[in-house]
């Protein structure tokens, strides 16, 4: 799940009044606070979810299976809008692979069915099995597994062989551990782990269960420590914000980047596009757990968050400011208006995929070869994000002019340093 | 406020159009009408015979006409994801070799039936029939065999498809960027738009031969990849780099409506790197001593990135937009 994008836009301005850079810095507050407070909330789900899997651990039963999934879900409301920071912030892009890693290749954590094959050209270790294997050779090393620890996953594991589907740790590699395979196809239905792979004894399925509760506490108590970290960078005094907030109009151009990348090559290219034309459910972006229509859901209205200035936290309380969206209007209000009504487009796009597949035509079912009404669907949402995609390139334009930074490296590290 | 305004609007006014009808005119349609021309042969060739062997020539020239329009990634190869169709590469997922297999294990009758376009894209295209004529799992079968008359398919799926483009270029998309800016042109507003739209391809198509055809193949100094080579199976990898180079090389200076000695030279560069290499599928890669060289062409494009990003991109007065390959 790393940040390919050689390219940035960076925005050059020209001679901007003293007033205009006092709106820039306002605005800037704003993100980064909708930040702040986007991973704050990411952690607190998260938290409840290792309370969750740690009751399951100790005493398995389905309903404990179920109370962890259900927090899984919650949890995944607010991250999925803080998706918005991830193309444009260096810190973020540099830190994400590792909570939120797509797609994986599950057979290297535990069992699979026979239907998912073997090694690929692509992967050696597709199907090394490490909650059945407590040791085995990786690059020619042995490794020990007896325990399996926080340390493990994201120092041996994670991304071994520099395959970027072997993701072993993060939302992913928990969600696969609770609901297993969704072995159903395009048809209705998701993964369907029973609870008893967490059993003791002879109660086990799936063999292992100790070493398979082993991995899924030390994936979440990652997870909890990896947006710990991340909630911080954003808090007074974190690097995240004094990166924001260092340059103004590189800040500015970090925004605009983020919002533009997410919305065209990764959630219109690469999530739903792709996903559709392999006609694979394999390619839903939540695949275990059939959530991937609330997943693009959730990325749409982060896009949409950081433009208006607004973000509602799961506890109902609003974090709003001074917003990018003022800027934009006060350079020239056309192009704001224009840039508004796409991103409101794009929502009720995305809202009827959450509303078709919450009332059971799932979205694996929507990618079903022939299936014209699930295209339809899904291609209606593509249209609106690169639609919202040019209303943001007229944003750019607006904002003061541009230069091109081209970037021949495969970071964003910093895109305003080219060309100067 | 005003003095931004008014610098936003000298950067727009310069003229930008010259290009674009250059682009139209001499780079794109021939382009689409070679790639239109090269897919219908491969379509006749296969009905005629639909073994490797004898499918081989013709599915060649396919594939370097492809070349010749792959980075044209606006418009009608954006649409209804033609693009991906004719040419689902990276496929990081070895989704190509799965589905292909799974057709011909099950003898699927979509080969049949006329309406080869519904299968997923991992199945299309120049990809999956690269699996049929070249690789050992595949290559071989008879000419009574399912394999040839999913071979068959695929041709005439890709002959549509190379239809489709071509005529979808000429008759639609030529007057939408060069309507730029006229009123009723709702996708590109101004004629600047349609420069920055076809500056954007550019730039990614030069991203795509760094990142993509030489940079997927050489992973890391630790873990090269030799084995996820682009078109590996029919020998084409390096061939895809020469092509590619070539074809926008032609891009770039009929893009640009004034001499651009520094881009010509870093293309030269970079062609002269790539015809010198001697390493067809990149093999070499895994290699120490011949790594080296293969990194060499990786710098020598990304020089080319840079001359166009200082000197064509400033004369059109655009930057790089959004594009595809943004996002993982």
């Amino acid at each position: 799940m790393r940040l390919k994008a050689t390219t940035a836009i960076a925005l050059i301005t020209f001679a901007a009044a003293p007033a205009f850079a006092q709106d820039k810095a306002e605005v800037l507050g704003t993100y980064a606070d909708i930040a702040q407070a986007g991973y704050e909330d990411s952690l607190t789900t998260a938290q409840t979810l290792q309370a969750a899997v740690e009751t399951l651990i100790a005493t398995p039963s389905a309903e404990a299976l179920q109370a962890a999934k259900a927090a899984w879900l919650a949890a995944r409301v607010p991250y999925q809008q803080t998706e918005v920071f991830r193309f444009g912030n260096a810190i973020v892009d540099d830190w994400e692979g590792k909570v939120n890693a797509w797609p994986l290749d599950e057979g290297l954590i535990d069992y699979v069915d026979a239907s998912y094959g073997g090694e690929t050209d692509e992967n050696q270790l597709a199907v090394l099995n490490v909650i059945a294997n407590p040791s085995f050779t990786l690059g020619g090393e042995e490794v020990d597994a007896t325990e399996i620890t926080p340390a493990l996953l994201e120092g041996q594991l994670h991304e071994a062989g520099a395959v970027e589907a072997n993701v072993a740790t993060g939302y992913h590699a928990i969600e696969f551990l609770l609901w297993g395979q969704d072995l159903n196809g395009t048809e209705h239905g998701a993964g369907n782990r029973p609870w008893t792979d967490y059993a003791a004894g002879d109660d086990c399925t799936g063999d292992n269960c100790d070493r398979r509760g082993q991995y899924l506490k030390a994936a979440t108590d990652l997870l909890v420590s990896d947006l710990e970290w991340m909630a911080s960078q954003w808090a007074e005094g974190g690097e995240a914000r004094a990166a924001v907030l260092a340059d103004e109009d590189a800040g500015i151009d970090a925004i605009l980047t983020g919002m533009g990348s997410l919305s065209y090559g990764e959630q219109a290219g690469e999530r739903m596009k792709l996903g559709v034309m392999l006609n694979d459910p394999e390619e839903e972006h939540d695949c275990f757990s059939d959530n991937t229509h609330n997943s693009h859901y959730y990325d749409g209205l982060g896009v949409r968050n950081v433009y208006l200035g607004e973000y509602l936290r799961v506890d109902g309380r609003v974090v709003s400011g001074a917003s990018l969206s003022d800027l934009v209007a006060s350079a020239d209000a056309s192009v704001d208006e224009d840039l508004r009504a796409k991103l409101n487009a794009s929502m009720v796009e995305l809202g009827q995929i959450k509303t078709a597949a919450e009332a059971g035509f799932s979205y694996d079912m929507m990618l079903e070869r022939g299936n014209a009404e699930g295209e339809a669907l899904i291609m209606g949402a593509v249209d609106a994000l690169v639609g919202q995609t040019r209303a943001i390139e007229r944003a750019v334009t607006a904002l003061g002019g541009d230069e091109i930074a081209f970037e021949g490296s495969d970071s964003l590290d910093a895109p305003e340093a080219v060309f100067q | 406020m005003r003095s931004l305004l008014t610098a936003t609007f000298l950067l727009t006014a310069a003229p930008a159009l010259a290009g674009v009808n250059d682009v139209i005119r001499d780079h794109a349609l021939p382009g689409t009408a070679r790639f239109a021309s090269a897919t219908a042969a491969l379509d006749a060739a296969a009905q005629a015979n639909c073994t490797d062997t004898a499918l081989r020539p013709a599915y060649q020239e396919a594939f370097d006409a492809w070349m010749g329009i792959a980075h044209l990634t606006l418009g009608p190869l954006e649409e209804d994801g033609r693009g991906l169709a004719i040419a689902f590469w990276p496929d990081t997922r070895g989704m190509v070799g799965r589905s292909v297999a799974r057709l011909v294990a099950e003898e699927d009758p979509i080969a049949t039936s006329g309406e080869y376009a519904e299968v997923s894209i991992a199945a299309r295209g120049l990809f999956a029939l690269e699996r049929l004529l070249y690789d050992e799992d595949f290559a071989g079968y008879g000419a009574e065999s399912y394999s040839c008359a999913l071979a068959q398919a695929m041709a005439a799926d890709l002959a549509v498809l190379g239809r489709e483009v071509d005529t979808a270029w000429r008759e639609d998309f030529a007057t939408t960027l060069s309507s730029a800016g006229e009123a009723g042109n709702s996708r590109f507003l101004s004629p600047r738009e349609a420069s920055q739209a076809l500056y954007t391809a550019l730039a990614t198509g030069l991203e795509f031969v760094a990142d993509q055809r030489l940079g997927r193949p050489m992973g890391s100094f630790d873990a090269p990849k030799p084995q996820v080579a682009e078109a590996r199976r029919s020998g084409r990898s390096l061939r895809n780099v020469v092509l590619s180079l070539e074809a926008l090389r032609d891009f770039a200076r009929t893009l640009s409506d004034q001499p651009t000695p520094e881009t010509d030279a870093a293309f030269d560069r970079a062609l002269t790197a790539a015809r010198g290499l001697e390493d067809p599928i990149f093999a070499g890669v895994a290699d120490p001593i011949s790594r080296i060289r293969v990194e060499a062409l990786q710098n020598d494009v990304r020089a080319i990135s840079e001359a166009v990003g200082t000197e064509i991109a400033p004369a059109l007065g655009v930057s790089v937009g959004f594009n595809s390959a943004d996002g993982d």
